[in-house]
């Protein structure tokens, strides 16, 4: 008889279980168990892995929990695991969900965060144990099996050996828990005798549960698979315990608790029953007993969960009266009318062949409510007035082309149905959409309005360790300084824990760090204990797009905890939706949607009506002297109608000053646009495309430049494949293309093409379809040559090639804010400033403002706002009128938000005592406020004819406050004070001289994080000048292939993936000038060594490489920290003058090293 | 009670039971059924790797508590063996003055 684990927790039992579900399961089944159990703690977060897994091994799923008990004064006492019972229709799954959700029911949304910890009483376990009341009351048994373990309160009271008390809670348990529902859990782990988890403590379980003739099961409470993990749950329970190893009063007795192979849970067994007297037969019971228990507790994942079973809202729920398909055919003939008015022939047949096989699909797998469902969500955001985009696979569809979930038209871009659906496919399709970011937290609120809050739940995410959070905690249970940990952690980047020895060898930048490891033998272990924390889950937190939707039975199906945002959350990740059959809907948060909309707001601000739109916009005219039709009477632009064909903005991205535009302003983007220079919308849906990991690691971007600029002739593999691969020059780099070679080549149709898709790469299924391939195609009539050909590019490029529906929906926002650079910059630009949604720093878009020419208007007491607005400068001095924008009085450092909103209030002010009097700041903000010129303005105005400068102001601020009137002589409401002006400025005694430039930016940086008066790299100039640097916008006209030294401030780090493994390192620093980016290969790493990720002020040499007609990057040799002086390749250092100790001390956010390539989907 | 460490040499059962041991030149005979356990170690003090893979050994040592004479007549005398469990070796680590109650 095998023997079947009960108790185990997986690593989804975040700080407490270290191993996989598939790892146990693989384990429990090769050791011949047909059934194994996953009972993680406080929630179901491994459990849908474990199925699957389960499914997989062909053994029978346990499902359970190991929760909190709360006592009468809401207190823990100890924790217990419900597991529940199986084919009952759910039942018991459902009361699981339930019970957990109870748990979780006003607890904290996060760790740090305040609130109750998770946890039941037992009359709640007992309500749901029982099963619904009808159920109950009709005498079905329960549902749900208590095991009462050595760390529940009686297991508790007997590692103490208090019996009488173990007696009486047992006795409680009893007297409140539902007949048949409640067992004893003996646990050995071979602990030190008498002690916890000992063989005495497992004989007094058994024994109580004699007494009481309460059922008795054997379990191991297992942590983790095996032995060798034993040292990594310690490492856990420490982190958990935020305490070093050595501080922790209560580890783990030993490293026993693994998931021990049937014949050793035999022999403990037996082990335990001698010690209590009761011999073979009393081993033999309670072996027997665990096997009774766990046969109630099998899972039929399909009938008791609804594996793999779609769920989609109530039609009723959605509105819809009739039949689903009747509806959508319906809104999809209305849609007809409005996105393809007056449409006939031909264009009219093919688009009536494409609805009718869309519908064919839809109508056949029964998503026709899904459709609707996503359309009804799409409807609520529209109606809400928010930017929304589809993006994703979604925009290769017709029908929700028609049902405007998405706004591009498949048919115009050869976008294949069969991307996003097919008949073959029974899972739900994803549809993602962007909405403005600063909008998604009320997007949510109003889709939970809309369906009932029984019906949605946000979907959540793991997250993991990753090299600098394992180091770092590894650092804790070590017991290391924080100090050390922190300079350690500084230098690990983006390498998985796993590999850490691996890159102490291979990376230049740990090259330090290995060298102290060989000195202290202490960081040996830290580098061990690092990778065993690898990956393992840390918590749980709100996906930040994910929105599942569901029908009634929601709740009963995931059990749900509270969010940071206060709206329910399920514990099921991305990966339990499909197997659970959820509907997911990804509502993205785009801050570039919030800058654009911000922009738009700022262009109806700024301007009066169309006609001034339209002049400041450069927009063109129609004969009658008529704004285009995209501008509303009100100057409000409707981004969506912008015809895709706009010149300037086309020159705009040629110009490769894209900063600020979505997804071409990294530096490889830029260089990308620059070679490329797209001419019309579809080159643009074609670069994002090749700006991927696949197409730049497999050099397909060098053929296709070639070809597309004519210096290399096109070349098709085969005559066939030309209309295929047309539009990108003969090289393959669309998913759409794939499946269309599939299909000229086999015959197999579109759908099937796509399975073949998915099918490459992948190692065992791959051979197969090689063979369907090769078979057909020859067949066909097609020559080995070229079959050999064909079958390379498919092999290639399948795998990683892009979506064109994703490029396409894209496309559509990258288009549309270089549209907006380009006619209206001063309103984008306050737009991204103040959503800041790039991958930059501020204060680099701040710079590139002043590259293009647009003032920037310092903060000013009356004149700032608490955003970014755009202001209007009067002509002057036969200067035209001219827009700028203002700072925000929000980027300040330590300005409160009340603070904030009462400036704002009571603007304008008309003395610094008004300033006090009304809006209440603190004196650090008066002085942060004076320090950064914001009373100016009103210094000159009203101060003694403007004489005292702004460090005379600042000096009198720090003078101790006057004391408070006495509060009988504070004016009453109402009363009017006398216009006696600013007094305090007035009587300002002129002695200090006006702050320098170099003072006035230190200052900015300190505390707005950006260089407003002038750039930080200005006051290096001496420096810059003795070292013979070359500026930024000097390369271009530089030979390539010069020698040449640059420095600036580090703006972007990336390290895409290569041709041929190795890494590359981009760093792209701006001297004001403009941004160089520099490529440093394997050898300029080697030189750079430690600078290279951590310095914010580089020095960098290298040759210049020409990457296109616009653009000029530099190929590193070395680099050196700008601001250690005594470094630098000076000709005579000693008698340079250095500011460097006089510097701005730069903190920039972490963001700007952490830029990803990444474009999901 | 004495507290060292010391190697022995164990002679076991099939099962893996200590049956005698060798110790200081003399061959002491097990009485009574011993009494084995799991003891943990501070090995993030004591050791300078933790590597994964490394087995068991790293967390927890196992103890055999037995009763020992040299022959029929001789006194009984408690002794607690550490078996190591990556080496195979075995230690002697504490010895009772007097004989204690073996009971887990």
């Amino acid at each position: 008889m095998s023997f079947t684990h009960l108790h185990v927790s997986s690593a989804f039992s975040a700080h407490y279980g270290v191993s996989w579900p598939d790892e146990l399961v693989a384990a429990a089944a090769a050791d011949g168990a047909d059934a194994l159990a996953c009972t993680d703690r406080d929630g179901l977060y491994g459990t849908v892995k474990h199925v699957k897994a389960c499914l997989a091994a062909g053994i029978d799923p346990i499902v359970g929990v190991d929760l909190v008990i709360r006592g009468s004064q809401g207190r823990s006492t100890g924790r217990v695991v419900v597991l529940a019972h199986g084919h009952n229709n759910g039942r018991g799954y459902h009361a699981l969900c339930r019970l957990i959700s109870d748990a979780h029911e006003g607890t904290a949304s996060g760790r740090g965060v305040k609130g109750r910890e998770p946890g039941v009483d037992i009359a709640q376990i007992a309500h749901r144990a029982a099963g619904s009341p009808e159920s109950a009351e009709a005498g079905f048994p329960a549902v749900l099996t208590v095991l009462l373990g050595p760390y529940s309160d009686v297991g508790q009271a007997l590692r103490h050996r208090r019996y009488s008390e173990a007696r009486r809670l047992a006795g409680r348990w009893r007297s409140i828990m539902p007949a048949g529902s409640l067992v004893l859990e003996v646990v050995n782990h071979l602990g030190p005798p008498g002690g916890n988890l000992s063989t005495a403590h497992a004989v007094r379980m058994l024994k109580l549960a004699a007494d009481l003739k309460l059922p008795a099961v054997l379990t191991n409470a297992a942590r983790y698979r095996q032995v060798d993990d034993a040292a990594t749950a310690d490492v856990l329970d420490s982190v958990r315990a935020l305490t070093a190893l050595a501080k922790l009063p209560d580890l783990q007795p030993n490293g026993q608790g693994w998931l021990k192979s049937s014949a050793q849970m035999q022999v403990l067994a037996h082990e335990i029953a001698q010690e209590a007297g009761a011999g073979r037969a009393g081993a033999g019971e309670l072996l027997a007993m665990t096997e009774t228990v766990a046969d109630r507790c099998r899972m039929d994942p399909y009938q008791d969960m609804g594996y793999k079973n779609p769920v989609v809202p109530e039609a009723s729920v959605i509105g819809i009266g009739q039949d689903p398909v009747t509806e959508l055919i319906q809104r999809c003939e209305a849609g007809i009318g409005a996105r393809f008015r007056g449409i006939s022939g031909k264009a009219e047949h093919e688009l009536r062949d494409r609805l009718a096989h869309e519908l064919g699909i839809i109508t056949r797998l029964g998503f026709a409510s899904y459709f609707l469902t996503v359309a009804e969500v799409s409807k609520i955001i529209t109606d809400m007035g928010v930017r929304a985009s589809a993006r994703g696979s979604g925009a290769s569809s017709l029908v929700n082309y028609l049902l405007f979930i998405s706004h591009v038209n498949p048919l115009a871009h050869g976008l294949i149905f069969e991307r996003f659906l097919s008949r073959d496919r029974s899972t739900l399709p994803d549809i993602d959409i962007d909405v403005e970011s600063a909008e998604r937290h009320n997007v949510y609120r109003r889709i939970f309005a809309r369906f009932g809050d029984r019906r949605v739940t946000l979907m959540s995410m793991q997250n993991g360790y990753r090299a600098r959070g394992a180091v770092r905690d590894a650092g804790l249970a070590l017991g290391m300084e924080e100090e050390d940990i922190s300079g350690i952690a500084k230098q690990l980047w983006r390498f998985s824990a796993r590999k850490f020895r691996e890159a102490m060898e291979e990376k230049p930048e740990l090259r330090d760090f290995s060298a102290q490891v060989e000195q202290n033998k202490q960081l040996d272990l830290l580098v061990d204990v690092t990778e065993r924390l690898d990956r393992l889950p840390r918590h749980i937190s709100m996906h930040p797009c994910g929105v599942i939707l569901g029908d009634e039975t929601l709740l009963d199906r995931t059990p749900v905890q509270p969010s940071g945002l206060g709206l329910p959350m399920s514990q099921f990740d991305k990966h339990d939706m499909d197997p659970m059959g959820m509907l997911k809907l990804d509502v993205l948060g785009v801050r570039m949607q919030s800058s654009m909309a911000y922009a738009v707001n700022e262009v109806i601000r700024i301007h009066s009506g169309k006609a001034a739109v339209t002049a400041a916009g450069n927009h063109p005219v129609d004969a009658g002297g008529n704004g285009p039709g995209y501008i509303a009477e009100d100057g409000r632009i409707d981004l969506e109608a912008v015809p895709l064909d706009d010149e300037e903005t086309f020159e705009l991205i040629r110009s490769t000053h894209t900063l600020g535009c979505f997804q071409i302003e990294s530096p490889g983007q830029r260089e990308l646009v620059g070679k490329m220079a797209p001419r019309n919308f579809n080159d643009l849906i074609i670069d994002i495309s090749l700006f991927r990991p696949g197409p730049m690691k497999s050099d397909m971007v060098r053929p296709f430049l070639e070809q597309r600029h004519g210096w290399a002739p096109e070349n098709y593999p085969h005559p066939d494949l030309e209309t295929v691969l047309k539009e990108t020059h003969g090289v393959t780099v669309f998913h759409e293309q794939v499946l269309r070679t599939f299909d000229v080549f086999t015959g197999c149709g579109l759908a099937r093409a796509d399975e073949f898709r998915r099918l490459l790469g992948d190692e065992a299924a791959e051979p197969t379809v090689e063979e369907y391939f090769r078979r057909q195609a020859m067949d066909r009539g097609y020559s080995v040559d070229t079959i050999d050909k064909i079958w390379d590019t498919l092999k290639a490029f399948g795998s990683f090639g892009f979506c064109k529906a994703h490029g396409a929906a894209f496309a559509v926002p990258t288009y549309q804010s270089a549209w907006l650079k380009a006619h209206h910059p001063e309103a984008f630009l306050a737009g991204l400033w103040e959503h800041d949604p790039g991958m930059y720093p501020r204060r680099l878009l701040v710079a590139e403002a002043r590259r293009m020419g647009i003032p920037i208007l310092p903060l000013d007491i009356n004149r700032s706002a608490d955003m970014y607005r755009v202001e209007r400068i009067p002509a002057d001095k036969g200067e035209p009128e001219k827009l700028g924008i203002r700072l925000s009085l929000a980027g300040i450092y330590g300005l409160s938000a009340a603070e904030l909103k009462r400036i704002v209030a009571g603007q304008p002010y008309d003395s610094l005592a008004d300033l006090r009097a009304r809006a209440k700041v603190s004196r650090p903000t008066l002085q942060r406020l004076a320090k950064l010129g914001a009373f100016d303005e009103l210094n000159q105005l009203v101060g003694r004819k403007g004489t005292a400068t702004r460090a005379d102001l600042v000096h009198h601020l720090d003078k101790p406050p006057v004391r408070p009137v006495p509060r009988r002589y504070e004016p009453i409401d109402g009363q009017l004070s006398f216009p006696l002006g600013d007094l305090e400025l007035s009587n300002l005694k002129t002695c200090l001289p006006e702050p320098t430039m170099l003072e006035k930016v230190r200052t900015e940086l300190d505390l707005l994080a950006v260089d407003v008066s002038a750039h930080l790299m200005d006051s290096y100039a001496p420096l810059l000048k003795e070292l013979n640097v070359t500026a930024a916008k000097d390369l271009l006209s530089l030979r390539n292939g010069t020698e040449v030294l640059v420095a600036g401030i580090r703006v972007a780090t990336q390290t895409p993936p290569m041709r041929g493994g190795r890494r590359v390192v981009f760093i792209s620093v701006d001297d004001g000038t403009g941004c160089v980016d520099c490529t440093f290969f394997h050898e300029a790493q080697d030189k750079a060594g430690p600078l290279l990720f951590g310095t914010r002020l580089l020095l960098i040499q290298g040759l210049t490489r020409r990457t296109g007609p616009r653009g000029m990057s530099l190929q590193a040799t070395n680099a050196w920290d700008l601001s250690h002086p005594e470094t630098l390749p000076l000709a005579h250092p000693a008698e340079t003058p250095v500011p460097a100790r006089e510097q701005p001390h730069l903190q920039l956010p972490d963001r700007a090293m952490l830029v990803g390539l990444n474009i999901s989907g | 009670m004495g507290v060292f460490s010391e190697t022995v040499e164990v002679v076991c059962s099939p099962a893996g039971q200590p049956i005698r041991l060798r110790w200081q030149n003399r061959t002491w005979h097990i009485a009574a059924e011993p009494v084995r356990w799991y003891e943990r170690r501070k090995w993030w003090a004591e050791e300078l790797r933790a590597e994964r893979g490394r087995g068991a050994g790293l967390v927890d040592h196992e103890i055999w508590r037995v009763q020992a004479r040299l022959n029929s007549r001789s006194e009984l005398r408690t002794l607690d063996l550490s078996h190591q469990a990556d080496t195979g070796r075995w230690r002697l680590i504490r010895v009772h003055e007097a004989l204690q109650r073996l009971s887990a």
